[in-house]
């Protein structure tokens, strides 16, 4: 079914139009990176601070409040600029295992990402109000770190497996 | 006589390997990937609130310090990582033309990042909480200019070699 789709995907005239241009792919992927480069970094600075490594001169709260516009900024241009790589070749995507599962990723990241910026947005200490809120604040940034990391290298295997 | 260079690079024991190994270039490759999102994204971000756009709210130096180490961190692992590359196929590499303009890129922006160090910071006092001044403004905007062309170009060696 998945094959029908991509087949059917590869023929469709803006598939066809974006195959045709050699420059296409390469600026998109480009675009990708800078995107993945905003996001990435915004994700990483608020994780170092949930787990504790790092201590900054503002809050988490106010972190947070400044670097979500770029998180979900930049996550909007990654999904566009993604759907535009998997327009143009939808069989290197779509039945792609690393593929498949960088999409989990990102899915699972997201979940994080609402979860704690909810929480910061109702408390700005939420996540140092307990012992047990530190504990779980800590796994959050754990994870975010982890699956950061795994989205990165899932990407870059589309184009090995 | 720097070809010659190359060759022999190329022909050591770990080049080969990479050269020969099915997984290895890619593992490398993904390393080299992730290290260099998070270089350009602590770069993206330091160059955002020199041209003024981003957490105007905060001191320049304040952000600065807090970046400086994912970027340095980084870019030595980025750079290790891509020596091994290049030296898997040093003479293709090097006659490669995106990679030559990538290197330059690389040279340029090591450049404007030590003249805006030297020189561009040096009333930085006057400016660190407000809006900067346009020298610096200019040094930030070149920086983002040249780091989009390394993306570019470094993803364009990827189509070429």
């Amino acid at each position: 079914m998945v094959e029908a789709l991509c087949d059917w995907l590869s023929k469709t005239p803006l598939s066809v139009a974006f195959q045709t241009a050699e420059w296409f792919v390469p600026l998109v992927q480009t675009i990708h990176i800078l995107a993945i480069a905003i996001f990435l970094i915004s994700v990483y600075v608020i994780s170092l601070r949930l787990l504790g490594v790092t201590h900054g001169a503002r809050s988490i709260g106010s972190l947070m409040r400044g670097s979500a516009p770029w998180i979900w900024g930049a996550l909007t241009v990654l999904l566009l600029t993604g759907m535009l790589l998997t327009i143009t070749e939808p069989a290197r995507e779509l039945l792609n295992w690393a593929f498949r599962t960088k999409m989990v990723l990102v899915l699972m990241l997201a979940i994080l990402l609402v979860v704690t910026q909810s929480a910061l947005r109702h408390d700005p200490d939420y996540w140092s109000a307990s012992p047990g809120r530190k504990l779980a604040g800590r796994s959050i940034g754990l994870l975010a770190l982890i699956i950061g990391a795994g989205i990165v290298s899932a990407g870059r295997w589309i184009a090995y497996v | 006589m720097f070809k010659d260079a190359l060759t022999w690079l190329e022909g050591l024991s770990f080049p080969t390997a990479v050269r020969e190994s099915a997984w290895l270039f890619p593992a490398i490759e993904t390393v080299h990937v992730f290290a260099l999102v998070l270089v350009v994204g602590s770069i993206i971000t330091v160059d955002l609130r020199l041209l003024g756009f981003t957490n105007r709210d905060r001191p320049f130096t304040q952000l600065a310090k807090e970046m400086l180490p994912w970027t340095w961190v980084c870019f030595v692992i980025a750079a290790l990582a891509g020596l091994m590359m290049f030296s898997s196929k040093a003479t293709v590499y090097f006659s490669n033309i995106p990679f030559r303009i990538k290197m330059v890129c690389l040279l340029l922006a090591g450049i404007n990042m030590m003249v805006f160090h030297w020189v561009g910071m040096r009333e930085v006092v006057a400016w660190d909480t407000s809006v900067p001044p346009r020298h610096a403004r200019v040094a930030g905007g070149t920086s983002l200019l040249l780091w989009t062309l390394i993306v570019a170009t470094g993803r364009w060696i990827g189509f070429t070699t």
